[in-house]
């Protein structure tokens, strides 16, 4: 599908990295579709954990005892983090960031680089802050199985996410390339 | 010979259901059937409990295919490729996705925190299926129809 120039282009620096996997002709569309489930997933997750926290009552055995854990802003801050970066990342015009210099000037290929790299930055950071909410917030704690599903559903909500966007860059650079062997 | 039997009266049940579809007016009654089923599904999910959260469903079931509709105008008519690569399109099929399966998560996330119960869940979901997949067959039907005119 792809020429041999699009192969040995020395210019190719960011442009699909990934070994392009082939669905079929519908694969862009599979993986848009893809995307936005995952998406969905991610967010559905974290919610349920902080709709169970918000009707959490006390185990059977002991109805005096209080939960001891809610989910706060806290937990809904490494979530906030990746959707803005999700968000910047889709911003930005891929062919900017694939270094055509013909499309414009040097400079708006560094600024493209650099909001990219904000973008990952962000997501790679509601990543690691989900890790790190759930280590300190819960596990170091010892809480029970029913509490500490809160900060595992939090780290799944951002591995998801980042998982959505990769699902999103794959099928949309892909099909970039499809359309510039078309147009050549 | 019982089974040849059988086998003989499904060929004749799917040619029966083949002339339906050529037909097209007992596919419409059919799916307005399974769209009235899916409906009393949601609606006893909710009147059974007094409970009228899964009533969301319905509505999501109902807005899923909306987006899809509204963005496929706004679709590249320079290449009109099935696969083109434009964006509006693209954050249509987007959003459509991730309502469908916000329509599929939401009474298990209502279930699992013990808002509604079980039965309430599975009840709503089946029905928002059927609502979904009428929709579907129903667009898919007028599609065909518009491809042979």
């Amino acid at each position: 599908m792809s020429l041999p120039r699009s192969n040995y282009d020395p210019r190719r620096v960011c442009i699909n990295p990934f070994p392009s996997i082939t669905l079929g002709k519908h694969r862009r569309t599979i993986g848009i579709y893809l995307a936005g489930g995952l998406f969905a997933l991610a967010n559905w997750t974290f919610l349920d954990a902080a709709i169970l926290s918000a009707h959490a009552h006390p185990p059977y055995n002991e109805p005096q005892v209080p939960p001891p854990v809610h989910v706060t802003f806290l937990d809904w801050l490494p979530g906030i983090c990746s959707l803005l970066g999700m968000l910047v990342i889709n911003l930005i015009d891929k062919d900017r960031v694939q270094g055509h210099e013909d499309f414009g000037d040097a400079r708006a290929v560094w600024r493209a680089r650099l909001f990219l790299f904000i973008g990952f930055a962000l997501m790679a950071g509601g990543l690691a802050g989900s890790v790190t909410v759930l280590v300190l917030k819960y596990i170091l704690h010892h809480y029970a199985e029913q509490y500490t599903y809160y900060g595992y559903a939090n780290v799944s909500q951002n591995v998801a996410l980042m998982l959505s966007s990769i699902v999103l860059w794959i099928s949309q650079s892909v099909s970039t390339e499809y359309e510039y062997t078309l147009s050549i | 010979m019982a089974h040849a039997g059988i086998k003989s009266s499904y060929s004749y049940l799917w040619d029966y259901l083949q002339g339906c579809t050529q037909a097209r007016l007992p596919a419409v009654i059919l799916l307005s059937f399974v769209l009235a089923v899916g409906f009393l599904l949601v609606i006893l999910s909710c009147a059974l409990w007094s409970n009228w959260l899964p009533l969301l469903v319905a509505l999501t079931f109902v807005l899923a295919p909306l987006p899809n509709a509204l963005f496929a105008r706004c679709g590249g008519d320079d290449f009109s490729t099935e696969y083109d690569g434009s964006g509006p399109v693209d954050l249509g099929r987007f959003i459509t996705a991730s309502v469908v399966v916000t329509g599929f998560a939401l009474p298990l996330v209502l279930a699992h925190s013990e808002v509604i119960t079980r039965g309430a869940c599975v009840m709503s979901i089946a029905g928002g299926a059927l609502v979904y997949g009428t929709i579907l067959a129903y667009s898919q039907t007028f599609k065909e129809e518009s491809d042979y005119e």
